[in-house]
């Protein structure tokens, strides 16, 4: 009782006076409204239960009619019930039935709502349909900073229209684009309409695929018991027959055995020439995904070399596998040496290396030739020096 | 881009052959340059007017008792070094650093009795077999700050440069090669034709017996043939002989100034069994090649010096303490006290600790100034 009797004192009607001032306005005017009885709608959430469950129009309430539906057009946003959607609409269009708004509407576009809060609707409408003409894709533009730019400018233009700024203006460029660029947005639609379809059927196809193989192997298993059956039959009148019992019962078996081992080729070709028809198919699916950027492999980095091009040749001797020397082969079996991952043969590649480095540099020869050209450079340094010295004196001077 | 680098390339850029490699002329000059120096200097310390006018010749050490001497003091740090155990190595970086000291010290300017063992102790440093300082001074009876004195004199002439290339190591390679040579197994060299490991190994037992001049132990078998056991002996033999070569003779003359350690421990070998080591030579060397006369000939003349050696030529007792009377009398007198100089040179000169007493006492007046105006005159003052 005591939810009938709030709609006396119904919000709904005080609001719809207080609406009146935007009546037949502007969108932008209109948005006003929205707003404004939203805002009445969070000031009271009694009212706002209230909202929800009667038509504002015939004032028939959910409580007595539990299969109402609600409507809004997309044209001003007002609720109201089917019945009375039908009851004003039917003849054609017809101004809205709510008091100070008298939009005229039209029956086809009333559909019901898909979000509770009218503003998000209404958004989502204003965005859908900006989208729909701005429909360029990111391939479409030279780098992504134009793209980013167009994004942009797009969400000024959705953001105007939706927060009311400048809606004649906003209005005007838009429509301007749309004339524009008709053609251009006729084929992205129709591309992404394709994409889309493309994408649905691949779908389907793949569906189908595998209903088939279920299907088969159904059958398979089907088609074995059967000829199992059958074999059996067989066996057994030839048993009748008055054959010898062992050799009909292996030879039933060989012959079973044969057949699975036919129907398990059969199966294997076939699935070997599916494998290949779907190699095919891959190559040329009709499913493409388009503005892939095209992926270059990456070259292989190189190994990094410390020496810098630097390559140690071993003119007198090369490193043997292993060698007898007892202080090669116990260090071998020593854990302690080991254990730290010490290798014995950097030892004996050591050792080599110095019992050999220097065979082939004759001291005496190779030092009075450096000597000599030692001593040119010195005497180049030495006139520097005398320079350098001249150029202290002069400082002093001065 | 790729370059090759052979064992050769990198001798050559080690420090040894940079700067401490010399021909034998060119370190008899550089030698007599560094003498003629003190002499010169010698002249101008002299107490007698006489010799500083040049009237009189004076009474210094001949070249060559200068350079007996300092051969007497690496004899001294081989026996200290031992004395402590050391690993042969550090025996020889110490008597390569004495030598390369001496190459631009004259003995009258550091007499070595004061230098050796300093280079004794930097040496176990860069060879990582460290003593404590106050363990190694305790050790050998001195003042650990007499070791220390001449520390910095000595890097400087050693021109930071502390690593000695040595043949210890590469002697043992050669040791592992033989024995595996020994046992049929051989790395074959490019360019040399070994004939096969069985080959070479039968050469190596049939090679023929060390002559009388070799210095190794082994004696060959009078009656049975040579087995692979007695080979194995008789290449450990002529190794431990090479050693000891190495040891002695090589450490107290001049091959390591002039030859590579590679060609001083084949010398060394050569001189323990000669046929043995021929015999390696060939497996290495390519008979065409053009170095192998030359190299042979290098290690001949190598083993000439170590073999020419005989402990003889060690100055006695009686005649070094005769030779350091002499030394005593014609030294350089600024280093006499070394100790001090490197004290004084530690703490910096004596006007600077002058500058330093000052300047604390002005910065301390300053802060107690500054101190008053910022808290007001004494408190004490204002009760009165």
């Amino acid at each position: 009782m005591s939810r009938l009797a709030q709609p006396k004192t119904s919000p709904v009607i005080k609001r719809d006076g207080r609406m009146g001032g935007g009546a037949g306005g502007p969108d932008g005017e209109l948005h006003n409204d929205i707003r404004r009885m939203n805002l009445d709608q969070t000031q009271s959430t009694n009212a706002d239960l209230v909202a929800t469950e009667i038509c504002p129009v015939c004032k028939s309430s959910r409580y007595l009619n539990a299969s109402l539906r609600f409507l809004v057009n997309p044209e001003c946003y007002h609720k109201m019930c089917e019945s009375c959607v039908d009851r004003i609409f039917s003849h054609g269009p017809a101004p809205c039935p709510i008091p100070k708004c008298g939009r005229t509407l039209r029956k086809h576009r009333f559909r019901e709502q898909t979000f509770e809060d009218l503003r998000v609707e209404r958004e989502v409408d204003i965005r859908k349909r900006v989208a729909a003409v701005f429909n360029k894709r990111e391939e479409d533009f030279e780098n992504l900073r134009d793209y980013n730019d167009h994004l942009n400018d797009v969400e000024d233009i959705t953001f105007n229209l939706i927060e009311g700024i400048d809606v004649e203006e906003t209005e005007k460029r838009f429509e301007a684009y749309k004339q524009a660029n008709s053609r251009e947005i006729e084929e992205n639609a129709q591309m992404a309409a394709h994409e889309k379809q493309s994408f649905t059927q691949q779908q389907k196809v793949e569906r189908h695929q595998a209903k088939q193989r279920r299907e088969a192997a159904r059958r398979e298993e089907e088609e074995e018991r059967r000829e199992a059956e059958e074999n059996r039959k067989d066996v057994l009148k030839r048993l009748a027959s008055g054959a010898d019992a062992d050799t009909v019962a292996k030879e039933g078996q060989r012959v079973q055995l044969r057949k699975r081992m036919d129907r398990q080729a059969a199966a294997e070709r076939q699935r070997q020439l599916q494998a290949a028809e779907d190699a095919r198919n891959n190559g040329s699916s009709n499913f493409v995904i388009k503005g892939l950027k095209a992926k270059t492999k990456a070259e292989p980095e190189e190994p990094i070399d410390p020496f810098g091009g630097l390559r140690f040749v071993d003119s007198y001797y090369s490193l043997q596998d292993d060698y007898v020397w007892e202080g090669i082969q116990e260090a071998k079996k020593d854990v302690r040496q080991t254990a730290g991952g010490y290798d014995v043969m950097d030892y004996a590649r050591r050792s080599l290396v110095a019992a050999f480095s220097g065979l082939g540099v004759f001291v005496a020869d190779e030092v009075t030739q450096r000597d000599q050209v030692g001593q040119d450079a010195e005497a180049v340094g030495t006139a520097r020096a005398d320079i350098g010295v001249k150029d202290i004196g002069m400082v002093d001077a001065a | 881009m790729t370059q090759t680098l052979t064992e050769d390339d990198i001798y050559r850029t080690s420090t040894q052959f940079r700067l401490w490699s010399f021909s034998p002329e060119s370190l008899a000059a550089l030698r007599k340059q560094t003498h003629d120096l003190a002499i010169t200097r010698a002249r101008q310390y002299a107490v007698d007017a006489d010799i500083r006018d040049g009237k009189k010749d004076v009474d210094c050490l001949r070249r060559d008792e200068e350079l007996r001497l300092v051969q007497r003091y690496c004899e001294q740090i081989r026996t200290t070094s031992d004395h402590f155990k050391w690993p042969v190595h550090v025996k020889a970086t110490a008597v390569q650093y004495l030598r390369r000291f001496y190459l631009s010290n004259s003995v009258h300017t550091y007499p070595p009795k004061e230098i050796y063992k300093t280079v004794l102790f930097l040496a176990c440093k860069t060879e990582a077999t460290h003593m404590t300082l106050s363990e190694y001074a305790r050790r050998i009876s001195t003042d650990p700050d007499v070791i220390l004195a001449p520390e910095y004199k000595i890097m400087q002439a050693l021109r930071f440069t502390l690593d000695v290339r040595q043949p210890y190591r590469g002697l043992k390679g050669v040791l592992m090669e033989m024995l595996n040579m020994a046992n049929g197994m051989v790395g074959e060299v490019e360019g040399v034709d070994t004939k096969g490991a069985r080959e070479l190994q039968q050469d190596m037992l049939t090679l023929e017996h060390p002559g009388t001049q070799a210095t190794t132990p082994w004696k060959a078998p009078g009656s049975r043939k040579i087995d692979g056991k007695t080979l194995v002996e008789r290449i450990n033999a002529a190794y431990s002989a090479a050693r000891t070569l190495l040891d002695g003779p090589a450490l107290l003359t001049d091959v390591h100034f002039l030859y590579t350690p590679s060609q001083i421990l084949l010398a060394a070998l050569h001189l323990a069994d000669e046929p043995l080591a021929s015999l390696y030579l060939m497996t290495k060397l390519p008979l065409k090649s053009d170095a192998r006369p030359k190299i042979l000939a290098t290690i001949a003349a190598c083993a000439d010096i170590i073999g020419n050696f005989s402990t003889k030529q060690i100055l006695s007792k009686a005649e070094r303490a005769d030779l350091e009377t002499r030394l005593e009398r014609c030294r350089d007198p600024s280093t006499k006290d070394l100790v001090k100089t490197h004290a004084a040179a530690k703490r910096g000169s004596e006007s600077d600790e002058e500058v330093k007493v000052q300047k604390r006492k002005a910065a301390r007046e300053k802060h107690q100034k500054e101190g008053d105006d910022l808290f007001g005159p004494n408190l004490g003052g204002g009760r009165g």
